[in-house]
C-alpha cells in the first residue's frame, strides 16, 4: 500500500497543477471586479471544444493552438464584460446576487448551445504529448508520470508566474491592484475602470478557454463537462480564500492531493463528497480559507 | 450618589500593528452627556465600535451596568440596552421609514402590531411622523441621520450611542438634532456623543473624553478640557516659537 | 412593506382556492389533472425557494437537494421498510429540514456568493451518494409502489402548497418574521445593532424553505412511481425553481406562483412542439434568467408592483416636507 505513496502524491500535484488554471482565472475575475462568474465550467468547455476543433480541422499539434484559443477568447470576453458590468451596477438587488444569477444564466445558455451543437459525446483532444508516460525506479517504488499531464504543470506554473508578473510589475498590473481596491479613486488617478475591467475580464476569459484545451488533451471534454470544473474552482478558490491570488496554488495541490488519494486508495466516486466534506469543515473553522486572507 | 453605567477599562484594540485604540479608560454615569472628542484618526469610531460590540477588544474590558460585556456581540448589547447610530448611516434602504423603526421595537414589543404602534410613538418623539412611508433610501441626510436616531431609540436603550449625528447637517437642522438630543437626555438615557463640531459637543456634554493617536490624553468638564495644553496641542499642533 | 391580512386578500385568495377545489370536477381528464398538479409543484418549489432566495437574499443553487432528499426518504421508507405512503411525508419534510440546518451554519454565515456555489455543491454531492449506495438503487434508482388515482395527488399537492402558500405568506408578510429577515438582508450588520442575530434568523429561513421542498419531493416520488438520482436531484429543478422566482419577482410570494405558472405553461407548450429539442430548453432558461435579470430585475410581478407603489406614493410626495 505504501509503495503507492510516491505515485499518489505525484499525481496529486500534477492534478493540482491543473486546478490552479482553472481557479486562477476565477480568483483574478472575482479579485478584482467582485464578479463570480459561474459560467468558468462553460468557458473552459467551449475553450476545450475550439481546440478539439481546430485540432481535427487541421491536424496540427493543440497546444500551439493556445495563443489562438486565448485570443478568440479574450475577445468574447472583453466585450462581454460592460454587459456583465451594467447587470451588476444596475439599481435593484445586491450585486454580487444579481452577477451571480447572470452568469447562471449565461452558462444555462452555454451549456444548453453546447448540447445542441456538440451533442452528448465526450471526445478526447490528442496531442503530442498524450500517449507519452516517463517511468521511473527510485529504489522500490515505480512512478509514472503522464507527460500530459506534466505539461499541464507547466503550463499551470507558467501561467502563474505571467500573472504575477502582469500584476506586480506592469503597469497594468498597478491599474488592476489599485481597481481592486477602490474603483472611483482608480478613476481619479486616470486610470480608465472600464477599460481595465475588460481586460481583466478578458484575460480570465482567456485563460479559462485555453485551461479547457490542456482538460480535453489530459482528460476529456464533452458539453455537460462544465459544472463539475465551476464546482472545482470554486472549491479551489473558497479553500484559498475568496480575491487571495497566492493562496490558489496551496488549495490547488491540497485537493489535487485529495482527489489522487481517493482514486489510489478509496472509491472515487465518493470524491466529491470527500471534498465537500472538506470545505466544510475548513468553512466552519476558518471562513476566509485556509490561510484566513479571503473575503 | 451616581451610578456607574458604562466602564470602559484599559481597553486597547489593535488591528495588525496598528495601535486604533490603546489603553483608555472612563466611565460614565447615569444621566450623563459625554463627548468623545479628537482629531481625525483618533480612534473614536473603532471605541465605539468596541463599546457596541462590533469589535472585541484585545485586551481591556468594558463593563455595561455592572456586568462584563467585552466581545459580546451587537445584538445582544441591543437587547441589553446599548443603542447606537452609525456614522456612514445604515439605513435599511428598501423598506419603508416605518418599516425600518418597527424592525427596532420588535426586539421590545415582538408583536407586529405593537411594534408598529411602539414604533409610531418613537417617530412622533422624533419628529419623523410625517415621513413614515417614504422609502428609507429617499430620504435626506437630515432624514436618514433622524431615522438612524430614532432607531437606536426604538430599542428602549439605557444608554445611547450617537456618532457624528450632526455632521453634515445645515444649521437648522443640526439645532433640531441638538434639541432631540436634550429631550432624549430628559427621558432619563445616557448619552455617549462623539462629534466634530466643537460648540456643539461643549455646549451638549457635561463631561468630555479627549483621545489622540487611540489614547485618551484629557478627561473633564468642557470648559477645563478646552483649556488643557494637551488638548490644543493636538488639535492645534505645536505652538510656533 | 408587509401587509396584514386584509378582508379582500382572503376573499381573492379563497376563491382561487375554490376554484381550485373545483378543477377535477370540471376538468375529467388525467392529464390535464396531471399536468395541473405538476402546475402546482412548481409552485411550490419556487415560492419555498423565494424564501432564501428572494427575502433573505441568499440565492440558493441547490435547492433540488431538499427535493431530492424529501424523495429518496419516501421512497427508502416505503420500499425498504414498508411504510404506508402519508406518514412518510412528514420524515421527508423533516429531513430536508434537518439537513438545511447542519448545513447552514457555516455556509449561511458567510457571504451569499459561498452559499450559493456551496449548495450546488451539495446538490452534486447528494447525486453522488445516491449514485453509490445501495439503499437508494444507484444508478437504477427506486422504484414505488404504483398508485394510480391522479385526483388524489391532485389534492394532496394543492392542500401542500395551498399551505405552505399561506404558512408563508403568514410568516413572511405578516408576522414579524418576515420583517426580520428583510432587515437582514437589507443591512446585516446594521440588523445587529437592533438586537437581530443574522445567523439565527437566515437558519430559520433557510430551514423554512427547505421543509416545503421536502414534503413536494415525497409527494413527487410516490405520485411518479419512480425516482433516480439526476431526475431528482439534478440541477434542472433547481434552475427552473430560480427562474421562474426570478421571471416572477423575487421576495414577493405572489410572483415566484405567478413565475411559475409562466414558464410552466410554456414548457407545456413548448414540449409538446419541439420535444425534439430538449437541450433548447437549457437555453431558453438561460436566455429567459439573462433577460430578467437585465432588463426587469424586480420580474414581473415586482415591475407591476413597483408601479402601483409608485402611483400610491406619488400622492404623498407634495405634503412632505423632505
Amino acid at each position: 500500500m505504501l509503495l503507492l505513496l510516491p505515485q499518489a502524491l505525484v499525481d496529486g500535484i500534477l492534478i493540482g497543477g491543473v486546478f490552479i488554471t482553472i481557479a486562477i482565472g476565477f480568483s483574478l475575475a472575482f479579485g478584482v471586479m467582485h464578479i463570480i462568474d459561474l459560467a468558468v465550467g462553460e468557458w473552459i468547455m467551449l475553450g476545450a471544444f475550439l481546440g478539439f476543433y481546430l485540432t481535427q480541422w487541421t491536424n496540427i499539434e493543440p497546444l500551439l493552438f493556445l495563443p489562438v484559443v486565448f485570443a478568440v477568447f479574450g475577445i468574447i470576453g472583453y466585450f462581454l464584460q460592460p454587459v456583465i458590468f451594467r447587470v451588476i451596477s444596475g439599481i435593484k438587488g445586491d450585486p454580487v446576487l444579481m452577477g451571480l444569477v447572470f452568469t447562471f444564466g449565461l452558462a444555462l445558455i452555454f451549456k444548453g448551445t453546447g448540447l445542441t451543437i456538440f451533442g452528448f459525446y465526450s471526445h478526447s483532444i490528442p496531442s503530442i504529448f498524450s500517449a507519452g508516460s516517463i517511468s521511473l525506479e527510485i529504489g522500490n517504488f515505480y512512478l509514472t508520470i503522464p507527460i500530459m499531464r506534466f505539461v499541464g504543470l507547466t503550463y499551470a506554473i507558467f501561467i502563474t508566474i505571467m500573472l504575477q508578473y502582469l500584476l506586480k510589475k506592469s503597469n497594468f498590473g498597478l491599474a488592476v491592484r489599485a481597481l481592486a481596491q477602490n474603483r472611483e479613486a482608480s478613476g481619479l488617478m486616470g486610470i480608465n475602470p472600464k477599460k481595465t475591467s475588460s481586460y481583466v475580464y478578458a484575460i480570465y476569459v482567456g485563460i479559462s478557454a485555453m485551461t479547457g484545451v490542456l482538460i480535453g488533451s489530459i482528460f476529456s471534454l464533452s458539453a455537460q463537462m462544465g459544472a463539475r470544473y465551476t464546482a472545482l474552482s470554486f472549491f479551489v478558490v473558497v479553500l484559498a480564500g475568496m480575491g487571495y491570488l497566492a493562496g490558489v496554488p496551496w488549495a490547488a495541490f491540497l485537493l489535487g492531493l485529495i482527489q489522487s488519494f481517493f482514486l489510489i486508495y478509496f472509491n472515487p466516486g465518493y470524491t466529491l463528497i470527500a471534498v465537500f466534506s472538506i470545505l466544510y469543515v475548513v468553512l466552519l473553522i476558518s471562513p476566509k480559507g485556509l490561510f484566513g486572507r479571503g473575503w | 450618589m451616581a451610578e456607574t453605567i458604562l466602564k470602559v477599562d484599559a481597553v486597547t484594540k489593535t488591528f495588525g500593528g496598528l495601535h486604533a485604540v490603546e489603553n483608555v479608560s472612563f466611565n460614565i454615569d447615569i444621566g450623563e452627556i459625554v463627548g468623545l472628542i479628537g482629531p481625525n484618526g483618533a480612534g473614536k469610531t473603532t471605541l465605539f465600535n468596541v463599546i457596541s460590540g462590533y469589535y472585541a477588544p484585545s485586551t481591556g474590558n468594558v463593563y455595561f451596568m455592572g456586568e462584563d460585556v467585552s466581545g459580546q456581540p451587537p445584538y445582544k448589547l441591543a437587547i441589553k440596552g446599548i443603542g447606537r447610530t452609525f456614522q456612514v448611516v445604515k439605513p435599511f434602504p428598501g423598506l419603508s421609514v416605518l418599516d425600518n423603526v418597527v424592525i427596532a421595537s420588535l426586539s421590545r414589543h415582538p408583536r407586529r402590531r405593537d411594534a408598529e404602534a411602539h414604533a409610531w410613538e418613537v417617530m412622533k418623539f422624533t419628529g419623523l411622523a410625517d415621513r413614515a412611508q417614504i422609502l428609507a433610501g429617499s430620504l435626506t441626510l437630515a432624514g436618514r441621520k433622524r431615522l438612524e436616531i430614532t432607531k437606536a431609540m426604538a430599542l428602549e436603550p439605557s444608554l445611547i450611542l450617537l456618532d457624528e449625528v450632526v455632521a453634515g447637517l445645515n444649521p437648522t437642522e443640526a439645532d433640531q438634532t441638538i434639541e432631540l438630543i436634550n429631550k432624549i437626555r430628559e427621558q432619563g438615557k445616557t448619552i455617549l456623543i462623539v462629534e466634530h463640531i466643537m460648540h456643539v459637543i461643549m455646549n451638549l456634554s457635561d463631561r468630555v473624553v479627549v483621545l489622540n493617536f487611540g489614547s485618551k490624553i484629557a478627561e473633564g468638564k468642557p470648559e477645563d478640557v478646552a483649556h488643557d495644553p494637551a488638548v490644543m496641542k493636538a488639535y492645534l499642533g505645536e505652538e510656533e516659537q | 412593506m408587509g401587509t396584514y391580512i386584509k378582508g379582500s386578500n382572503i376573499k381573492l385568495f379563497a376563491l382561487i382556492f375554490v376554484a381550485l377545489l373545483l378543477l377535477p370536477l370540471i376538468f375529467r381528464n388525467p392529464f390535464f389533472l396531471r399536468i395541473a398538479t405538476e402546475a402546482l409543484m412548481w409552485i411550490g418549489l419556487a415560492i419555498s425557494w423565494d424564501v432564501i432566495g428572494g427575502y433573505t437574499g441568499r440565492v440558493n443553487f441547490g435547492h433540488g437537494a431538499f427535493f431530492g432528499i424529501g424523495a429518496y426518504i419516501t421512497a427508502i421508507l416505503m420500499m425498504n421498510w414498508g411504510w404506508a405512503f402519508l406518514p412518510t411525508l412528514p420524515v421527508a419534510g423533516f429531513g430536508a429540514g434537518l439537513v438545511a440546518f447542519i448545513i447552514g451554519f457555516p455556509t449561511l454565515r458567510l457571504m451569499g456568493a459561498y452559499f450559493a456555489i456551496a449548495m450546488w455543491s451539495l446538490a452534486l454531492a447528494f447525486q453522488q451518494l445516491a449514485l453509490l449506495m445501495n439503499i437508494t438503487g444507484g444508478p437504477d434508482g427506486m422504484r414505488l409502489p404504483t398508485f394510480l388515482n391522479p385526483e388524489f395527488f391532485f389534492y394532496l399537492m394543492l392542500v401542500m402548497v395551498t399551505g405552505t402558500f399561506v404558512l408563508l405568506w403568514y410568516l413572511m408578510e405578516c408576522a414579524s418574521f418576515g420583517f426580520k429577515v428583510r432587515s437582514i438582508r437589507e443591512d446585516e450588520s446594521g440588523a445587529m445593532a437592533l438586537g437581530l442575530n443574522p445567523t439565527r434568523i437566515k437558519i430559520q429561513a433557510f430551514v423554512l424553505s427547505a421543509v416545503p421542498a421536502g414534503l413536494i419531493g415525497g409527494i413527487y416520488a410516490y405520485w411518479v412511481s419512480y425516482i433516480d438520482p439526476p431526475s431528482v436531484f439534478g440541477d434542472i429543478i433547481t434552475d427552473q425553481a430560480i427562474v421562474m422566482t426570478i421571471l416572477g419577482g423575487m421576495g414577493t410570494l405572489i410572483g415566484p406562483a405567478i413565475g411559475a405558472v409562466i414558464l410552466f405553461a410554456f414548457k407545456t407548450v413548448f414540449w409538446a412542439y419541439l420535444s425534439d429539442y430538449q437541450v433548447l430548453y437549457l437555453i431558453i432558461l438561460g436566455v429567459v434568467i439573462a433577460l430578467t435579470v437585465f432588463f426587469l430585475p424586480n420580474g414581473v410581478w415586482g415591475t407591476i408592483n413597483s408601479y402601483l407603489d409608485h402611483r400610491k406614493s406619488k400622492k404623498n410626495y407634495s405634503l412632505i416636507s423632505l
